[in-house]
């Protein structure tokens, strides 16, 4: 019988950041990926950021070793500059046709050199830096594009349109250029696919009032984006259009293109108010003087951490924060502008900017509505494409799904949970083999170094000018030149890029090299590049070591060059001195576990149980209540009418019934050891009965609690009430006694202040919901709403909008001046009460004699999170929050590998972003669980039995039991699997006998040495 | 505590003990300082034949090498072993044991209120048979004798710690204390009378004072010695031999790290190095050395003294290492061979501790 | 005790950055574009517990003006209980120093996570300012170590 292929591949059509995860994860699995791009490079909309909120993480630093990794992948295959033109039969069996444009460059023999592009003479405004920059019809789509070859637009190749020029055909000194080049039509073969399509910036022009399209000093927060980049087209120095001048005032306007109906834009972006505030942080550290302001409605800083960050920005980066429209703009006759904008209470203010940036919001691509058709999808009211409550990654038709901000606008990390949600889900329609990595040999053949002399050659990273910028690099390539035992040194523009990675493999077979050193950034992102790049040139890739001459250099004294290079050097000399030394090191096979740990029998983990049970994995579902459900217990409308108490009802059944999940109920963990594919988990039952579980990989899905407030009464009178509680007395309809006619909703209560300083995200839309949701059962009942910003981020912002358009009134109050609550009867435990506070429309205070009070109260991190922090030796955050790997790009890993996170407890989210975020934790999990074995790292302790006097220090300091005396030898022996490579034994060790490969003794002796100190003077030799 | 009363002197009351002990086959070796009385030469022995007895010298006041070291790997061979051990030999066994270099299994530990000894150099010169007299003499009356080493002058824990039996000898007398179920047990059938007694404090107490006294003495000459050109003072003699750690009962290691290849100067920087600084010492590291000593084993360190007498050069390593372990061993109340089971400070760590440090 | 004291000189600070919370910490630093002096030379090690204190006193006897071990805080050490060791035996090195009349604060043991760029930043310049009020380490001007 043929062997099914389709359910063997994926069709993956995006490679923005979502597109790369979906694929990597998927490959990671065994799966075959087809990624298909429109554009000549992966990477999407990440590499035209600069920085990143909330963290200011580069951009491109952390999406890179992702793209490299990516088109590294032995299992994903990459399609350039296709489309995909239609979808048939059904899921698990899909034909998709591809269609892969013409390049004309023949791949195999472009070297990327350039010429072409210098000689082109057509000059077009260059797409990637959103036109403030030229680039040619012969081209790459930017620097580090990957693949990295050159390619042709045909529309404006003058041979092509008018059959003359030739001109990159005559200069290519490879023979690359192919105008013969032909469409493709390609059939693929899948078993699902994964959109991950992206998203536009919208586009501005269309409206009047800011001037885009008139006043050159006007830009789009992407147009801003690139100035600000050090990559960008004017090289980070941001300067205004018109004369060329520094800005030092500089205004934010938000929501353009958002939240506003008028232009079918009825939806919050969701990213652009952190956008701006990031945008207004990174300019103030490029311009000391700046000033800047952002003109908002609601700054919705609702996603882990942002708060931190707003509070950040106003109150460390002098960011001003200013509350209202701008009406007009109008360009004074410098190119400044004047700027007239209107308050809440309706007073004109007009105040004049060097430059100002428009937060242009997100919408569809053009291409979606095309696209949707020709698949058959259907889109929602905006034009994304739609998703459904309790299926957030579904698209209308089954085997299709959708991740990143395709359905709806989404930040970085959200579009790569999405990523992994949608491979959780299209994992069912797969056929999923365990793999085994260690018995692939497909490593090329290692070249033998020992007992050679190390031949070390040096690459020095310009990181363009982040290094370049500051450090000489030329001057540190060639002290490192004179280096003993230095064969080879040179400086490169982009070490990372996969053109340097080539150069760095013809170096390592020209000069004969056995140790690589890199000079560059850290080796925390990028040392997984590097090695494999050596190893492909037939190095043991831990022939390798790095020189951080970016971040802990460059980036760190940029006022000093001239030490600045010196350190470098140092740096460099250092680096070398430690690769003398290194030796190949071997990596063993860690054997896993196919059982799963889900802890938490929330929504959270009872999705990520199943996903887990259905890829064919035995699960124990630990819950530590009587019952499963969580939070989600108390969830008991959403806004498009779906019933979410049959929705958990259905999921428990399924959960209870799947022969592949073992529900331990009143049950808590008391003790975890092992590590990733090896775990044992000790639970003990509501009877004290304990009872040890294997697993591979374990999920954290511990949620959250709702905070107990004691501020506005609540516990003194019964009309003082929570939403939750709220919610409940809704669906049963038992309201307090007698009339109910004022309903006054109190926002943010514990959330953004004191040791909360984080927004608890849900509380808005669930006031809102059940706001509508008493409006149809009271429909005389009067809506009082006190919040500080309203965050109705995403399509919820419809409902908001529908609640004012009811009629409701929204009163902002600010922390210091919270709305104030007195008894009405005091006594009375029924008592009413009435709530006074500032009408900032009217500037003075309107007094609402309430029948319900109700409470949007925080979202509380559980304490005992500590207590399974510490047993899982994972991490939390200052929130007790469970603390991700990396807050962009690995939002549900944990670096402890095999241990992921997903719902409340990694941060507070609504319903369906649980639901996605637990797809992406059983999608990550599996990433490990589809193989039998991983290869553990090389860098782990080993004993010269020779040396060791056996006192087993060693045994004593070692957290992990991964050395032990021998009873018979009497000296050390290491557990290779267990050995973590902490080297806390070998520090222990008095008689020298242990050593840590990769980083020995002798290594650190040799670094220490290195450094140059010079003698002060005047030294004597007595 | 129970106690047996010695009608002779200590020394032959411990010689019958020993022979005891073997003619009875309770131990199968007796290791014992001896003496030859032809030549005057002195050793440790192990000393199977009661007969060999003759030699046994258990109270010699002299440290031909730390008994502590050269027991540590024979207590674990499974013969059954009594040990004449000075009370910083028998904690220096004892931190031994700590790092499995030793076991106290089949081992019988006999102690005793220590007088100190007398350098290495009288043995040599031939000196000691003329001290020895006078100094048991003295001994008897808590005086210090004339002509000890500076360390045992200025030694606090001359009383033993954790032996299985210990001998006190004063003017009044000599007792043999039993301090286990071990000692009990060996001894039975031993003869001499039984009695209830402890060491006598105020003996105790009357030499503790001078020890203090020359223990303040000696700290105190090396605070001149203080800073880095005091240490460069101190060990610019020093000529590289690592005598000191070979005889230290706490070095352990069959291979000592600071002569691996790590701590020759370092191809290819020692010649910037000299360029840098004009000269460079040979052989290398004479400080790092001994600081990095310090911290492998200084809060361990019983000042038994047999660094500072082995040294060529007289460097007062002892000193230096007591004072320095003093207060090494004081930051986690740690004493040094006190107690085989109180884990040495740097296997453990408390999570709540040193809070200033970081 | 010969000092030479220049208020300008650049101080060499050999640190020693665990690489899960200083040396990340660090590199936060340098992307936040935290400006700290030249004087800090980072040495990645795994963990805190993989520095010998015998590395520190070369590295001092070297000629270091400073040297800095960095680490997770007490608790949040990625191998559990490696900075619990590696805080005994600094204070063992830093009490060895003391009893020696060494400049122990040539010395320093810090907590910086990986989160805390800022306080990197913070202890570079201010370890860096006390360095260098101290004057450059003698142990450059001695041959005899």
């Amino acid at each position: 019988m043929r062997e099914n292929t389709a359910r063997k591949s994926v069709l993956v059509l995006g490679a923005g950041i979502a597109g790369i995860q979906a694929s990597l994860d998927l490959a990671e699995m065994g799966i075959t990926v087809h990624l298909v791009e429109d554009t000549p490079t992966i990477g999407g909309r990440m590499p035209q950021l600069d920085k990143t909120f909330p963290t200011n993480d580069c951009s491109m630093c952390i999406l890179s070793p992702k793209m490299s990794e990516c088109i590294r992948h032995p299992l994903i295959k990459l399609h350039i500059m296709s489309s995909l033109e239609g979808i048939s039969g059904e899921p698990g069996d899909l034909k998709c046709r591809v269609i892969e444009r013409a390049k004309y460059v023949d791949p195999s023999k472009c070297v990327s050199c350039g010429l072409c592009e210098e000689k082109c003479p057509v000059k077009l405004d260059d797409v990637f830096d959103v036109s403030l920059r030229k680039t040619k019809a012969i081209s790459r789509y930017f620097l580090q594009s990957i693949p990295s070859e050159y390619t042709i637009k045909r529309e404006h190749c003058l041979y092509l349109t008018k059959g003359v020029c030739r001109l990159c055909e005559k200069v290519c000194p490879t023979g690359a250029i192919d105008y013969e080049d032909k469409d493709r039509e390609i059939e693929l073969n899948v078993g699902a696919v994964i959109l991950a399509t992206g998203i536009d910036p919208f586009d501005p022009i269309s409206i009047g009032q800011y001037h885009y399209h008139s006043s050159v000093n006007v830009v789009t927060a992407l147009e801003f984006e690139r100035m600000l980049s050090a990559s960008g087209p004017l090289g980070g120095h941001v300067v205004r259009a018109s004369d060329g001048r520094e800005p030092s005032t500089l205004a934010f306007i938000q929501c353009v293109g958002s939240r506003d109906s008028g232009i079918n834009r009825n939806y919050c972006s969701s990213a652009c108010c952190m956008f701006a505030i990031k945008q207004s942080i990174i300019a103030r550290e490029h311009m000391k003087e700046l000033k800047a302001s952002i003109f908002y409605m609601d700054i919705r800083a609702f996603g882990k951490d942002f708060d931190k960050y707003y509070d950040k920005a106003e109150n460390k980066y002098g960011v001003r924060f200013t509350r209202a429209r701008v009406a007009d703009i109008i360009e004074l006759t410098d190119g400044s502008l004047e700027l007239k904008y209107t308050f809440e209470n309706g007073s004109i203010q007009r105040e004049a900017f060097d430059m100002v940036v428009l937060s242009t919001g997100l919408q569809p691509r053009p291409e979606t509505r095309g696209l949707a058709e020709s698949l058959d999808l259907k889109l929602n009211d905006y034009g994304f494409f739609r998703s459904k409550t309790f299926l957030p990654l579904e698209t209308s038709r089954p085997g299709v799904f959708v991740c990143g901000a395709a359905n709806g606008p989404k930040d970085i990390p959200e579009s790569v949970v999405s990523a992994s949600g949608a491979v959780a889900e299209a994992a069912k329609y797969l056929e999923l083999d365990r793999q085994d990595p260690a018995t692939q040999e497909d490593a090329p053949p290692e070249q033998q170094v020992t007992g050679e002399r190390p031949r070390v050659g040096v690459f020095v990273c310009h990181c363009g000018i982040n290094i370049a910028g500051v450090v000489d690099v030329k001057d540190v390539a060639a002290m490192a030149e004179g280096l003993q035992n230095v064969e080879h040194s040179e400086d490169v523009v982009y070490a990372c890029s996969t053109d340097c990675l080539e150069v760095i493999k013809q170096r390592i077979e020209e000069h004969g090299l056995n140790r690589v050193v890199v000079a560059a950034c850290t080796p925390r992102t990028h040392e997984p590049l590097f090695r494999e790049t050596i190893n492909e040139a037939g190095l043991n890739p831990y022939l390798f070591e790095m020189a951080n001459i970016r971040d802990q250099c460059s980036w760190a004294h940029m006022e000093e060059p001239e030490l600045a290079t010196s350190k470098s050097k140092d740096l460099v000399e250092m680096a070398v001195a430690k690769s003398r030394g290194l030796h190949p090191l071997e990596r063993l096979p860690i054997s896993i576990d196919p059982e799963a740990l889900v802890i938490g029998g929330g929504l959270s983990g009872m999705t990520a149980a199943l996903d887990l049970a259905d890829a064919g994995h035995q699960v124990y579902l630990v819950e530590k209540e009587d019952e499963l459900g969580g939070n989600m217990r108390d969830i008991l409308f959403n806004f498009d009418g779906s019933d979410p108490q049959e929705f958990l009802g259905k999921t428990i059944e399924r959960v209870q019934s799947h022969k592949g999940i073992r529900v331990l109920t009143g049950a808590n963990i008391r003790e975890v050891n092992g590590y990733v594919g090896n775990f044992s988990t000790l639970v003990e039952d509501g009877e004290s009965r304990t009872e040890t579980l294997t697993h591979g990989a374990v999920i954290v899905a511990t949620g959250g609690i709702e905070h107990r407030t004691s501020e506005y009464l609540y516990g003194e009178t019964t009309r003082v009430v929570t939403q939750t509680e709220f919610e409940r007395m809704l669906k049963d309809e038992t309201f307090p006694a007698g009339r109910l006619r004022n309903v006054v909703m109190v926002q943010c209560v514990g959330s953004r202040e004191g040791e909360r300083m984080y927004c608890s995200r849900v509380c808005c839309s669930k006031a809102v919901k059940n706001a509508l949701e008493l409006r149809k059962r009271r429909a005389g009942a009067n809506i009082y709403m006190a919040c500080r910003d309203i965050r109705t981020y995403g399509f919820s912002e419809e409902y908001y909008t529908e609640l004012r358009d009811g009629g409701a009134l929204v009163f902002r109050y600010k922390p210091d001046r919270k709305p104030e609550v007195e008894l009405m009867s005091p006594g009375d435990p029924d008592s009413r009460v009435r709530v006074s506070m500032i009408d900032p429309v009217l500037e003075k205070e309107v007094v609402i004699d309430a029948d319900l009070l109700v409470l949007a109260t925080a979202i509380d991190a559980p304490e005992d999170n500590s207590v399974l922090a510490k047993m899982l030796k994972v991490p939390l955050n200052s929130d007790g929050m469970f603390l991700e790997a990396h807050v962009k790009l690995r939002p549900v890993d944990f670096a402890t590998e095999g241990i992921f996170v997903c719902g409340l407890a990694h941060s507070p989210k609504d319903m369906n972003e649980s639901l996605a975020q637990s797809m992406a934790a059983a999608a990550r999990a599996l990433t490990f669980l589809q193989k039998k074995t991983i290869l553990a790292d090389g860098t782990i302790a080993e004993v010269r039995k020779d040396r060791c006097s056996g006192c087993a220090y060693c045994e004593a300091v070692c957290a992990y039991s991964a050395i032990e005396i021998d009873p018979e030898e009497k000296v050390a022996v290491v557990n290779d699997a267990l050995c973590k490579g902490c080297g806390a034994c070998v520090a222990s060790c008095r008689c020298g006998a242990l050593d840590l490969r990769g980083f020995s003794n002798r290594q650190i002796h040799a670094v220490i040495g290195a450094l140059d100190i010079e003698a002060v003077e005047g030294v004597t030799a007595t | 505590m129970n106690s047996i009363v010695m009608k002779q002197d200590a020394s032959t009351a411990i010689r019958e003990l020993l022979a005891y002990l073997l003619s009875s086959s309770r131990v199968d070796a007796v290791l014992t300082m001896r003496q030859v009385p032809e030549t005057g030469s002195c050793d440790l022995g192990l000393i199977t034949d009661p007969s060999g007895m003759v030699e046994a010298e258990p109270f010699l006041p002299v440290m031909t090498a730390n008994a502590g070291q050269a027991l540590s790997s024979i207590s674990m061979s499974g013969k059954r072993i009594a040990a004449v051990l000075k009370p910083c030999e028998l904690r220096g066994f004892t931190e031994r044991v700590k790092r499995e270099q030793g076991s106290f299994d089949n081992l019988l530990t006999i102690s005793s209120i220590c007088g100190g000894v007398f350098p290495l150099e009288k043995v040599i010169s031939g000196d000691l048979e003329k001290l020895v007299p006078r100094y048991i003499e003295k001994t008897a009356r808590a005086e210090a004798p004339r002509g000890l080493r500076e360390t045992c002058k200025a030694c606090e824990e001359f009383v033993p710690m954790n032996a299985d039996i210990s001998v006190s000898v004063t003017e009044h007398g000599s007792l043999m204390h039993l301090h286990s179920d071990r000692a009990e047990e060996y001894t039975e059938g031993f003869e001499g009378e039984r009695i209830e007694a402890r060491a006598d404090q105020s003996h105790i107490d009357r030499m503790m004072k001078s020890r203090s006294a020359a223990k303040g003495k000696l700290f105190q000459s090396l605070e001149k010695s203080s800073g880095l050109d005091g240490l460069v003072d101190l060990f610019g003699k020093c000529v590289g031999c690592h005598g000191c750690s070979r005889v230290c009962p706490i070095c352990y290691c069959q291979h000592c790290d600071f002569e691996s290849i790590n701590f020759d100067y370092n191809q290819p920087y020692f010649q910037e190095s000299l360029e840098a600084r004009g000269a460079l010492r040979l052989p290398p590291d004479t400080i790092l050395f001994q600081l990095g000593r310090l911290t492998h084993m200084s809060f361990s360190c019983v000042g038994c003294g047999m660094c500072s007498d082995v040294c060529p050069v007289s460097i007062p390593v002892a000193g230096i290492f007591k004072k320095t372990g003093e207060r090494t061993a004081g930051l986690f109340d740690y004493v040094p061979g006190r107690d085989s089971e109180e884990p040495i400070p740097v296997m453990v760590f408390k999570e709540e501790e040193l809070g200033d440090i970081g | 005790m010969i000092s030479d004291k220049h208020d300008d000189f650049t101080p060499r600070i050999t640190s020693f950055l665990c690489k899960w919370c200083s040396y990340t910490g660090a590199d936060l630093a340098g992307t936040n574009r935290l400006q700290y002096p030249t004087s800090i030379i980072p040495i990645q090690v795994m963990c805190s517990s993989r520095v010998d204190p015998v590395f520190l006193i070369k590295a001092f006897l070297s000629g270091s003006d400073g040297v800095l071990m960095g680490g997770c805080h007490p608790g949040d050490c990625h191998y559990e209980t490696g900075n619990y060791h590696t805080r005994r035996r600094f204070a063992i090195l830093k009490e060895i120093f003391d009893s020696l009349g060494l400049e122990s604060d040539r010395l320093k043991l810090s907590w910086i996570s990986a989160s805390e760029g800022p306080k990197f930043a913070q202890v570079s310049n201010e370890y860096t300012e006390q360095i260098r009020k101290m004057g450059k380490n003698p142990t450059r001007k001695s041959v005899f170590l």
